[in-house]
């Protein structure tokens, strides 16, 4: 039989059977045990007659099955099996086999009480895939998907199947592109298509494969993806902006570090590495309106892309921010430094005054400059430290996928937006809203696997890592208080939905799907003493005086 | 007879005749039962919609607001972004809301100054964006959109 035969729903391709037919099964040989790929289906079989046996038998055989365990013979499954039906049909209680869960070790622990579910007995870590088809002679070895379950009952349903199996074929399609083998990748990918059809696409796993499934052909195409402009990115982020609390515990999170910091200083400034439509901002104006003591005079640095059709979208964002200081009586001032990267901005562009106390923002940003050597954040980290700000926020996504191994990367980004999907499907059920915000994440998903080198940006990397980082660069951390953590409790409460969770670690806030932590909130002051050395790239060309 | 109805007419106490009154009524009232009374008459209506009413309202659960912002340096920032009716309706209410369904829960650790922070600091975002489409076909949609949504079930 081997698990070969093709059950794939709507594909004319066959794939070839392996050529042994008496081969011992590789995975099951893993674990100690030989079994010819032919019996496979009877060891199945007899195992779920063995379950169902047990759920059926009297307590005191079960477990005495459970408890005395002696296995004899590893190497003979099939007999095994079968003596152990024989022992609870007889309703003898003399055991010698082992316990029933070893036949599984192999494999997921089966918690369920109901027979065993084929594609989980078989269910398989990618390193095990490895392991089998270094096995096979090198040419032509197809990838092997799971057996179908013909002569079964499937207890589960068809969808988790489906899902199941979808998961088990991305991360083997992203094995594959990561070992060059692109043919037989875009073979994959069809089939993958095809296993849409049959799981519900409209949320959960059928949804994010979906979006995977798309960015993995598009890499094994070559083509990559359209940047979408500016203009269609600010949108789809304004929508992200809405739908979601991410964006809001970002900003809250940084106003109210910012607005803590700038305690007793009458000369304010914030420089925004990331303008978009400035929605961060009204709310710390109106806070520093009602601050004890008045308003301080308030400047703000926004710097964006430069916008393609003349227009200046900066300085009518920043009309827009000074109407609302206006409104409410504060003095305030804005600029706006067009720079289609952040590694072109240049400190002297920002007009820093010593005389001021500086806040640095940059909600999602720095991670852009991770790229390949010489990395940029060295140098940027570095005349940010120049500038002697008095707090810099960071927040930033809490995953690694800057790790250069790409099925290392493609797996952890198939959990992060895994779960990140799962929640925006929670929070927001208004469409067409929500599939804006779907889009906004499509494009990181397609910037993380399709692209390499200078053109891949999105490098999320762990708070851990950029603790590191910050450390070394001369920044030391600045503990976000209890108010910061009172108001993203209250704001997480206003989303409709049970499920987010913040915590407080070390200072810094993670917002979180399900004990997931998605996004980290961290602030930073400049650490006294000597400015860390000079880079030998000309940085001290940038430095201010103190 | 006529002299019984004149006493009689004397000592019913017509309450539109007692404005200040009234007001001190519609001071106590919750949210809903404000909307409903400026159903009733012209009168009620100028009393109820008036934003020192409402004022009342969303102060009322702050027993004591912090000396460095007192209520009264609060009001002109309120006013200029739209109005305590209009904070109360976008952003109180839900708030409220939320805190009622869950009595006990851990963000009880904060007072309701805190409460009416945040939702000063929605109402701002909001004013911001309702200040001119400058978000071009986004401007029907809002950032307070995520308030009004129904629970999941």
């Amino acid at each position: 039989m081997g698990p070969s035969s093709t059950s794939h729903a709507g594909t004319g391709k066959l794939i070839p059977p392996f050529p042994p037919q008496t081969q011992l099964d590789g995975l099951l040989a893993g674990a100690g045990y030989k079994v010819r790929s032919s019996d496979l289906h009877l060891v199945a079989q007899r195992l779920e007659s063995l379950e169902s046996a047990m759920v059926s038998s009297p307590s005191h055989v079960v477990s005495h099955l459970a408890s005395d365990t002696v296995h004899y013979n590893p190497a003979d499954l099939v007999s095994w099996v079968d003596s152990l039906l024989s022992e609870l049909t007889h309703s003898h209680h003399h055991p010698s086999n082992p316990s029933s869960s070893s036949s599984s070790s192999s494999t997921s622990p089966p918690s369920r009480p109901l027979p065993v579910d084929l594609d989980d007995l078989f269910s398989v870590p990618s390193d095990a895939i490895n392991w089998v088809q270094s096995e096979m002679p090198l040419s032509q070895q197809p990838p092997p998907p799971p057996p179908p379950p013909q002569q079964l009952t499937v207890v589960t349903t068809m969808e988790e199947d489906s899902g199941i199996r979808l998961v088990h074929a991305l991360m083997t399609c992203a094995e594959l592109v990561q070992r060059g083998d692109l043919h037989l990748a875009g073979a994959l990918v069809d089939e993958m298509t095809a296993l849409l059809t049959s799981i519900n696409t409209e949320c959960g796993i059928g949804k994010v494969a979906g979006y995977f499934i798309d960015a993995l052909s598009r890499r094994i195409v070559g083509a990559g993806s359209v940047p979408a402009p500016p203009h269609e990115t600010e949108i789809l982020y304004h929508h992200f902006y809405e739908t979601s609390p991410y964006l809001k515990f970002a900003h809250f999170t940084a106003n109210q570090a910012i607005l803590e910091a700038f305690e007793g200083y009458d000369c304010v400034h914030v420089i925004d590495f990331s303008l978009m439509h400035g929605l961060q901002w009204p709310a710390l104006i109106q806070a520093l309106a009602l601050r004890p003591g008045g308003p301080p005079l308030l400047r703000l640095t926004g710097i964006g892309p430069p916008s393609p059709d003349g227009r200046d979208t900066l300085r009518e964002i920043g009309l827009g921010l000074a109407e609302v200081a206006r409104s409410v009586n504060v003095r305030f001032a804005f600029r706006g430094v067009a720079a289609s990267r952040l590694e072109d901005v240049k400190p002297w562009m920002l007009q820093v005054n010593p005389n001021e106390a500086l806040a640095v923002n940059s909600i999602m940003q720095l991670h852009k400059l991770l790229g390949p050597d010489p990395t940029p954040i060295e140098s940027v980290l570095s005349w940010i430290r120049g500038l002697n700000p008095k707090i810099v926020t960071l927040v930033e996504q809490e995953v690694n996928h800057n790790q250069t191994g790409f099925l290392d990367r493609f797996t952890e980004a198939l959990y992060y937006y895994s779960t990140v999907f799962d929640s925006l499907e929670a929070a927001c059920q208004i469409q067409p809203d929500k599939a804006l915000a779907e889009m906004y994440l499509q494009m990181e998903i397609c910037n993380i696997v399709c692209y390499e080198g200078a053109a891949r940006v999105e490098r999320h990397e762990p708070l851990a890592k950029w603790r590191d980082r910050f450390n070394r660069a001369g920044f030391r951390p600045l503990h976000l208080g209890s108010n910061a953590f009172k108001q993203a409790s209250m704001l997480l409460m206003l989303f409709s939905t049970e499920g987010y969770s913040v915590e407080e670690n070390e200072g810094c806030l993670r917002l979180g799907w399900h004990s997931r932590p998605l996004i980290a909130a961290s602030a930073w002051q400049a650490s006294p003493g000597p400015l860390p050395l000079p880079l030998p790239m000309g940085a001290d060309d940038y430095w201010n005086d103190d | 007879m006529t002299r019984d109805k004149e006493e009689k007419r004397r000592s019913v106490l017509f309450i539109n005749d007692h404005a200040d009154i009234l007001l001190e009524i519609l001071k106590r009232l919750d949210g809903r039962s404000l909307c409903t009374a400026a159903c009733v008459c012209r009168l009620w209506r100028a009393l109820a919609t008036a934003d020192s009413v409402w004022e009342h309202l969303c102060l009322r659960r702050i027993v004591s607001p912090p000396p460095s912002s007192p209520g009264s340096s609060v009001r002109p920032v309120v006013s200029a972004l739209g109005g305590y009716r209009r904070l109360y309706m976008l952003c109180v209410r839900h708030l409220l809301t939320r805190l009622d369904r869950d009595p006990g829960g851990r963000w009880r650790t904060s007072s309701a100054w805190d409460e009416l922070q945040l939702s000063l600091s929605l109402f701002c975002v909001d004013y911001y964006e309702r200040l001119g489409g400058r978000f071009g076909d986004t401007a029907a949609t809002s950032s307070l959109m995520f308030l009004c949504k129904p629970v999941n079930v």
